[in-house]
């Protein structure tokens, strides 16, 4: 069941037990005109405390100008403040015992709330508040999180994790363990046991702004809070430089400090911290320097530097490597548009009245042509697109092609070789991969044509000035059924020529202009048909190519002449 | 893009529309076959389409072969006359069995 934040908010019945009798000296403190032998009394009724009281005021930390030896010494000495903040460390730092979160060394937390105190108790001068306020705050503002460990036990494994966040990361840890954060429990806490609001604030506002209108010197305290509870981390998390980088920017913002200011108290942390330990009565281990912690940070800096460099190299190797395989490819390609070329006739095979060219879209072509002579005046040609683009048309074109010049030596109507072909190419025809195929024969003597066309676009005959005849397909293209039956067309090629073409020519575009189509191809046929025949397909190409476009499918085209007749060609 | 495909009084009707190309043919090719190894017939309704080209061709040359070789069922309805005309053109109206609607192939009966 998915459960929402809310229900995981603590409560205030969750809470531990106020430290009711030390709350009242702090309650009596904020008092105005409190007799100080009121107090005096007060916290004489407590002997841990007044013990406490007397070892702490006697502090060097706290450096009270002469030794109070008596409870009423201490209230009159100390001043009221100063008493309510030492009653409010001495039993906020009392109210959970050391055994009070089973498997959790409650020092380490403690030694963590000394590094904000004793932040905050430097950052008092710069921001004009109570050294002493501001260690109070500084020691207890994160308390909320003593408490959700306390409240969840068994997420005390955790604590490494939340140690070694940054305050930014502590927060949304917290909210994965705890569904709560510490400022926000710490707020629950104050209210409940009534700490005095100042304290409050510093709990619940040194993550996010206290509210508009809370009074300067609380906004000024809870910047405090925030700006101690960066440094603390300086010393904790595992991103140093993050945090150090943060304590830097925050003072600087806040109390315009330098770079070189921000450190110095940076440094003053490590220093103090034993002393406040002394004087709070609490354990600290041994303390790493700020030089240890940016020589640490600085290591770190580097092995990020390292990975990078090496990220660096391997992306190298990698577009190197890339790059090989690109260039292998391309040689691949290369030979088999060699391949593919020497499928096509040659300029060495050139025969007289016939030509033929092919420009291909992609590296290898799923166009062909092929024309040879079969007898003294009589030739075999064709011209074939295979269905779809790129290598498995390609590898199907140069099958296709091998098959027509092979049989089309020996089998001259072109109706039966392609019936041939089709029953060759259906048995082992993939992905539905077909051939659109016109095959004839023309007798360049008698310009008698025989034509079969397997699904392709029709052959184009013009004459002089205008279309003469058309050869559309009679049977479906090669590939798709073994059965297929190809009707030859026959007819007399007299003066003008037969055009075999591929779609590429048909959806070719003269400028911006539509595609050519059906009648704009004629138009084009009609203006080029002056241009000798070897040159005439160059023409007709650069007629509707832009020589700087690019090519979207392949165009291949065949220009058959017929028999001159006299003083008609 | 992903074609529709719906059952009806026996049938996987495959609903292609718009523009059959380089692009989406293979979506086509995939759920054609796709129907006709889970229904004995298939038809692909094509009055939707506005355009076909020879690979949106050979996705269903290849139905159709797909189904001659395993004893399926495999044709055409409603064929627009933009597909129409490049079926007709190629001769392929000879090799697909072509029907105006579902109903008449009911009517017919095969």
């Amino acid at each position: 069941m998915e459960e929402t934040v809310a229900e995981y908010s603590v409560r205030p019945t969750d809470l531990p037990a106020p430290p009711k009798d030390a709350i009242r000296i702090v309650q009596a403190c904020s008092r105005p005109g409190v007799d100080s032998r009121e107090l005096a009394r007060l916290v004489a009724n407590d002997p841990v405390l007044t013990a406490e009281l007397l070892r702490i005021s006697n502090s060097a930390y706290f450096g009270l100008v002469s030794q109070v030896k008596s409870v009423s010494r201490a209230v009159t000495v100390l001043g009221n403040r100063a008493l309510r903040n030492l009653v409010l460390c001495i039993s906020m730092r009392d109210a959970l015992r050391s055994d009070a979160i089973p498997g959790f060394n409650i020092d380490v937390y403690w030694e963590d709330a000394l590094r904000r105190a004793v932040s905050a108790r430097m950052l008092a001068e710069l921001a004009r508040l109570d050294p002493e306020e501001c260690f109070t705050a500084g020691l207890l503002q994160d308390f909320g999180l003593l408490v959700l460990l306390y409240l969840n036990p068994d997420q005390v494994s955790h604590w490494e994790r939340l140690a070694a966040s940054t305050p930014d990361e502590r927060r949304d840890i917290e909210i994965d363990l705890f569904h709560a954060t510490h400022d926000e429990v710490g707020l629950t806490l104050a209210t409940s046991w009534d700490l005095p609001p100042d304290l409050a604030m510093a709990m619940g506002y040194h993550h996010d702004a206290p509210p508009e209108d809370t009074e300067q010197a609380m906004r000024q305290l809870c910047t405090v809070a925030t700006c101690a509870d960066w440094m603390a981390s300086v010393y904790r998390s595992a991103d140093k430089r993050t945090a150090i980088q943060q304590v830097r920017s925050l003072l600087a913002e806040h109390f315009d400090a330098s770079a070189e200011h921000s450190d110095y108290l940076l440094q003053q942390v490590a220093e103090s911290v034993a002393e406040a330990a002394t004087a709070m009565g609490m354990r600290v281990g041994e303390q790493v320097t700020f030089d240890q912690v940016l020589r640490e940070a600085n290591l770190r800096l580097a092995e990020e530097n390292l990975s990078y460099q090496e990220l660096t190299w391997r992306l190298e190797q990698a577009l190197g490597e890339r790059d090989r395989y690109a260039a292998e490819l391309h040689r691949e390609l290369e030979l088999a548009r060699e391949v593919q070329q020497s499928l096509l006739p040659n300029a060495a095979q050139q025969l007289p009245g016939i030509t033929g060219m092919n420009l291909s879209a992609k590296a290898v072509s799923g166009d062909f042509f092929d024309y040879f002579r079969i007898g003294e005046n009589r030739l075999a040609f064709c011209l074939a697109d295979v269905s779809g683009k790129g290598m498995n048309a390609a590898l199907l074109m140069a099958k296709t092609a091998s098959l027509f010049r092979c049989l089309g030596k020996g089998v001259h109507d072109p109706g039966k070789l392609l019936a041939m072909i089709n029953r060759e190419i259906s048995e082992t025809s993939v992905r539905g991969m077909f051939v659109t195929m016109l095959a004839g024969v023309v007798d360049q003597a008698s310009g008698q044509v025989t034509l079969a066309n397997a699904g392709h676009l029709p052959a184009l005959h013009m004459g002089c000035a205008a279309l003469v005849g058309e050869y559309p397909a009679k049977a479906p293209p090669l590939g798709i059924s073994p059965d297929s039956l190809f009707p030859n067309d026959s007819f007399e090629l007299l003066g003008g020529c037969l055009y075999l073409y591929t779609d590429g020519l048909l959806e070719a575009r003269v400028g911006d202009g539509p595609r050519l189509e059906h009648d704009g191809l004629v138009r084009v046929l009609r203006e080029q048909a002056a241009v000798p025949l070897q040159d005439r397909p160059r023409a007709i190409t650069e007629a509707v190519i832009d020589p700087d476009g690019v090519l979207e499918d392949d165009l291949t085209l065949v220009i058959i002449e017929g028999r001159k007749l006299n003083g008609l060609q | 893009m992903t074609f529709p495909v719906e059952d009806r009084q026996g049938f996987s009707v495959v609903m292609l529309s718009g523009e059959i190309d380089l692009n989406n043919s293979p979506d086509a090719r995939k759920v054609i076959l796709n129907s006709l190894k889970k229904m004995k017939h298939v038809m692909v309704d094509l009055s939707n389409v506005d355009y076909i080209d020879s690979s949106g061709v050979a996705s269903l040359v290849e139905g159709f072969q797909y189904a001659r070789s395993n004893e399926l069922e495999f044709g055409l309805i409603g064929v627009s006359e933009a597909a129409m005309s490049v079926l007709r053109l190629a001769r392929l109206d000879q090799v697909f069995r072509i029907y105006g609607s579902l109903d008449e192939r009911l009517a017919n009966g095969g």
